[in-house]
């Protein structure tokens, strides 16, 4: 088991919903989808690099036939996925203080969520209904999503003046490497083994 | 479609277990097990097979009761759960897997209700689209780029970080040649591999580890 592999850490988490919430649940996620200044405060945390939540109707679960029984429940279930970087203490003291109102929204229809405010009983609702990933694959181990988001950002930078430099002198060269170095100096860093955490 | 954000698309199956009483041991056990002993780095299949950014497995035993009032209730059976993040469409992703690590897949799959084995490729493809979940909701940082691309940037953002720091003060005609050099020298260079970590330089002066 390990839900870690180099900077990504991999969560996991099912919550029971009653089936008439679901609906409105659904509603969110398509308005979250269409209106993208609502995700502003998920891009703006930069430490998850794939989400995906997923309403699964109590009569959906996947039935292949015999000698699979089909299930017979009386709740649908949200399911969640997080690709994230840093802890787990810290991933959830950062939604909990960043994101409290959207997950409030996510999380509210299913059962016995307390809000994601305190967050001693959110952490303890989280550490409740989570289970662990027996593998986790990521190609960029050594990348955290502000890594892959700089990498891009220098890559076009760089591109760019590449392109521009056979039609240059060197004055000009130099005033262009210039813009270029200010451009992408922030986005420079060592991108390496994670840190260990404890 | 809820599974595709920008050019990035999320997978996610749920495949039955074999509920079978007499197996030992048991075939989640099993499948836990193999997982247990895949490579998770360069070597891993993922990394073998194209187009896979993160990807996980997990064997989900049942649901999960909150304590009343809610009602506890059971699955009959234990779920794979396989989500991945890839680059473009699901029937090519599919098909890559099938064809560069079949021997994994059937190793992991094989303990899954109706799995018909990854050839012929046709009914491998209808069996995971048959396990299929619909995604409500998508989120992914980075939605336009594919790994390949990603590995680059990478390599390129380290480079660029070297270059700059190698070049201070450099007369004009000087760098415009040794950035044309660079650039032609980065060109030939081959992307990394996916799962690959490189090795960390030395840090001398400056930095959080002094």
């Amino acid at each position: 088991m390990s839900n870690i592999n180099g900077k990504v850490y991999a969560m996991n988490a099912i919550t029971p919903m009653k089936p008439w919430k679901t609906w409105i649940l659904r509603a969110f996620f398509e308005i979250l989808s269409e209106v993208k200044p609502l995700q502003a405060d998920l891009i703006n945390l930069s430490f998850i690099e794939f989400a995906r939540w997923v309403v699964l109707p109590r009569e959906h679960f996947p039935f292949l036939g015999h000698p699979q029984k089909k299930e017979e429940l009386r709740y649908d279930y949200l399911l969640f996925f997080s690709n994230f970087n840093g802890t787990w203490n810290q991933y959830i003291d950062a939604f909990s203080a960043v994101l409290s109102n959207g997950l409030n929204l996510i999380w509210r229809w299913s059962e016995k969520f307390p809000g994601s405010v305190p967050v001693t009983l959110f952490k303890e609702y989280i550490a409740r209904v989570q289970f662990d990933t027996d593998y986790y694959y990521t190609a960029y181990p050594q990348a955290a999503a502000n890594d892959v988001k700089s990498a891009h950002i220098v890559q076009a930078a760089f591109d760019n003046l590449a392109q521009q430099s056979p039609n240059l002198n060197p004055q000009q060269f130099a005033a262009a490497y210039l813009q270029f170095v200010i451009q992408v100096q922030s986005h420079l860093g060592e991108t390496s083994e994670a840190p260990v955490v404890f | 479609m809820a599974n595709l954000n920008g050019a990035v698309y999320g997978l996610t199956i749920l495949s039955p277990i074999i509920d079978d009483k007499t197996a030992v041991p048991s075939h989640d056990l099993q499948i836990r097990e193999y997982l247990a002993s895949l490579p998770t780095g360069e070597d891993s299949p993922f990394a073998i097979a194209p187009g896979t950014h993160l990807a996980r497995l997990v064997v989900m035993d049942d649901v999960i009761y909150v304590g009343m009032p809610a009602c506890e209730e059971h699955l009959k059976s234990k779920y794979l759960v396989f989500e991945s993040n890839l680059d473009g469409s699901l029937e090519s992703y599919l098909v890559g897997l099938a064809q560069s690590v079949p021997q994994h897949l059937d190793a992991i799959w094989s303990h899954c209700v109706g799995y018909p084995g990854s050839t012929p490729i046709p009914a491998f493809i209808q069996y995971m689209k048959a396990c299929q979940l619909e995604t409500t909701f998508f989120f992914a940082a980075v939605n336009d780029k594919s790994v390949t691309q990603t590995l680059r940037a990478l390599q390129t953002q380290r480079a660029v970080a070297d270059f700059i720091a190698d070049h201070q003060g450099m007369k004009p005609e000087q760098l415009q040649i040794e950035f044309a050099r660079f650039v032609e020298l980065l060109k030939s260079e081959p992307a990394p591999r996916p799962g690959a970590t490189t090795i960390a330089r030395t840090m001398t002066t400056g930095g959080h580890n002094e």
